[in-house]
């Protein structure tokens, strides 16, 4: 008989946690074999070409928060998954059904958060997978609780907060954070794993965010630096009804590189804008 | 008009006077027969009287190809090193340059139904991290007493059909293939931090070629050599390291090396090429964007 495998028995587990309000998780490779080709062929072989490298891609919904940042954490932020955006490497297992494979050496390049007003937030990952990639995990996947069974924030215009240097009193709609981290990968002569994987420069950091504007000023589009940079840009978001912070994005000086007022007979008047910076490590 | 497609051009090679003989995975594949003609100009003429043959008539025929390491070619012995295994042309170039007698044979390269006796000039192979290795070949064709250097005409070689799809593991490739590690560079360091140590090279790839030089002997009465002796060769070994070494000696100490490129599997016979009494003769640094710095030095040994 034919069995179908349904989102209960499937989950995801990182470094040993299991990641929970996953909305779909993509685990691929495409195979570097390359056909021999050459005079008086008669025979097709193949051989691998560069590097073998999967790729590992998660959405997931932020139901599940680490604990509040102190300055005993060994975390930067709240959203597990975001911690990975440094110079940490992780291994995983994906079980689904009664099979499972898993996966070493996975490294974020790209991560992002949003949220509008009424949405539960989500974030996005994309990540590498320079070491093994199959089945036979040497390690063991985690097992849901029942008291691990998340709370949804859903958010309001009461727990989302941008501060743009001196602009503080505008409603916020709707905002995403996505950043992207190089990665270098260090091969040497006699091993098809990377040596060493070198967190790459610049990390890209890329703001996107609408408001209802009170006390905001439309800025001029000319490249000048005292208007289109700003120099502190802090995003927050709140757990509802409480000054329980979820999420924290503080930047420096971040260029304004988009900006679109809309205004409409039966609405509130909107700004749109993308803001860009580029952190060193 | 034979119209030739690449499946019907292989290149092969063999040795002369024996049944040695390999159809190398070729790339690619050129075949040059140059007669020089030079002009004679005589005073009291504006023009030239004619063009007159300068030198004999000399070919060269060159190819890429994949550097296989358990081909048809088997069961013979390398001079140079021990090993069984290896391509013809590794094969030509160890004899070559470890032989005693200077008097030089040849070897049939074929293609497309044109052949020649050909004499090594120059033999290179290249390995890399997560690479196949593909080497190349370059022979001088000088004919011989009254053989042509390049004689036949194109027409098409049916390679005949080989097994099914696999993969394959009789190339080098450089994912279980290393450098002895007497070819890592060593420095002595102080730091203040960490104390005396080594810092210690990390290999990611290695370019090897030797030249050879032949000397053909030709007579009075015949444009082709009697024979060919050959000369001298000179051998050279480039590596790609993470390792800068200033401390460059003006006479650097010599050393063998024995490099074992090995296939996809990690048990087969690697084929050898031995370098023997290489001196490092250059170090270089150099870095792009979004890359580490990498060192290149390069060893040379003469025959």
């Amino acid at each position: 008989m034919l069995g179908r495998i349904t989102r209960e028995a499937e989950k995801l587990t990182i470094n040993g946690s299991g990641i929970q309000g996953i909305q779909s998780l993509t685990a691929s490779y495409d195979s570097v074999a390359t056909p021999v080709s050459n005079l008086g062929i008669n025979s097709i072989q193949y051989y691998p070409e560069g590097p073998q490298q999967a790729n590992l891609q998660v959405n997931t919904l932020l139901i599940n928060f680490l604990d509040p940042i102190n300055s005993f954490s060994e975390y930067t932020s709240r959203d597990p998954l975001q911690n990975y955006t440094g110079d940490m490497s992780f291994s995983g297992i994906v079980d689904h059904g009664s099979k499972q494979f898993y996966f070493t050496q996975g490294y974020l390049e790209t991560y992002s958060a949003s949220c509008s007003v009424g949405e539960i937030p989500q974030s996005s990952t994309s990540s590498v997978i320079y070491g093994d990639f199959g089945a036979d995990a040497k390690f063991d996947s985690w097992e849901q609780s029942f008291e691990s069974q998340a709370k949804l924030n859903v958010t309001s215009y009461g727990s989302m907060e941008i501060n743009l240097d001196t602009f503080e009193t505008n409603r916020v709609n709707s905002f995403s954070v996505s950043i992207t981290t190089p990665r270098l990968p260090i091969y040497k002569l006699g091993k098809d794993q990377p040596d060493e994987v070198i967190a790459g420069t610049p990390i890209e950091v890329n703001v996107n965010f609408e408001i209802e504007p009170d006390d905001y000023e439309i800025k001029n589009m000319r490249l000048i630096p005292n208007e289109t940079v700003f120099k502190n840009t802090v995003i927050t978001l709140k757990k509802n009804n409480s000054h329980d912070i979820l999420l924290r994005y503080s930047f420096d000086d971040m260029l304004l590189t988009s900006q679109s007022f809309a205004g409409a007979n039966e609405s509130n008047a909107r700004i749109s804008f993308n803001l860009r910076s580029f952190i060193l490590r | 008009m034979a119209r030739i497609f690449y499946d019907k051009a292989p290149v092969e090679v063999q040795a002369l006077g024996t049944n040695f003989r390999e159809t190398l995975i070729a790339t690619d594949c050129s075949i040059n027969f140059t007669s020089s003609q030079s002009p004679i100009y005589a005073v009291g003429k504006k023009g030239s009287i004619g063009q007159f043959p300068a030198a004999a008539r000399v070919g060269d025929i060159s190819f890429n190809f994949l550097t296989t390491i358990t081909g048809e070619f088997q069961n013979i012995v390398g001079i140079g090193v021990t090993s069984s295994q290896g391509n013809i042309i590794n094969y030509l170039a160890d004899a070559i340059k470890n032989s005693t007698d200077s008097e030089a044979s040849g070897v049939i390269i074929k293609c497309a139904g044109v052949s020649g006796v050909g004499f090594l000039n120059s033999y290179s192979f290249n390995t890399a991290a997560n690479s196949i290795s593909s080497s190349s070949a370059a022979f001088t064709l000088f004919g011989s007493g009254t053989q042509l250097p390049v004689s036949g005409r194109l027409s098409g070689v049916n390679a005949g059909v080989g097994d099914g799809t696999s993969v394959t593991t009789g190339i080098a490739h450089g994912r279980f293939t290393t450098m002895p590690s007497s070819l890592n560079t060593v420095l002595y360091q102080s730091d203040a931090a960490l104390g005396e140590r080594y810092a210690t090279g990390t290999i990611y790839s290695t370019d090897y070629s030797i030249n050879f030089n032949h000397n053909p002997i030709y007579k009075i009465g015949q444009e082709f050599p009697v024979t060919t002796f050959y000369t001298t060769a000179s051998e050279s070994l480039t590596v790609s390291e993470d390792v800068f070494n200033s401390g460059l000696k003006y006479d650097e100490t010599a050393s063998s090396y024995d490099i074992a490129l090995k296939g996809l599997s990690n048990t087969a016979q690697p084929m050898y090429v031995r370098v023997s009494e290489a001196k490092e003769v250059s170090t270089s640094a150099s870095v792009g964007l979004d890359d580490i710095i990498r060192t290149q030095k390069t060893l040379t040994a003469a025959y």
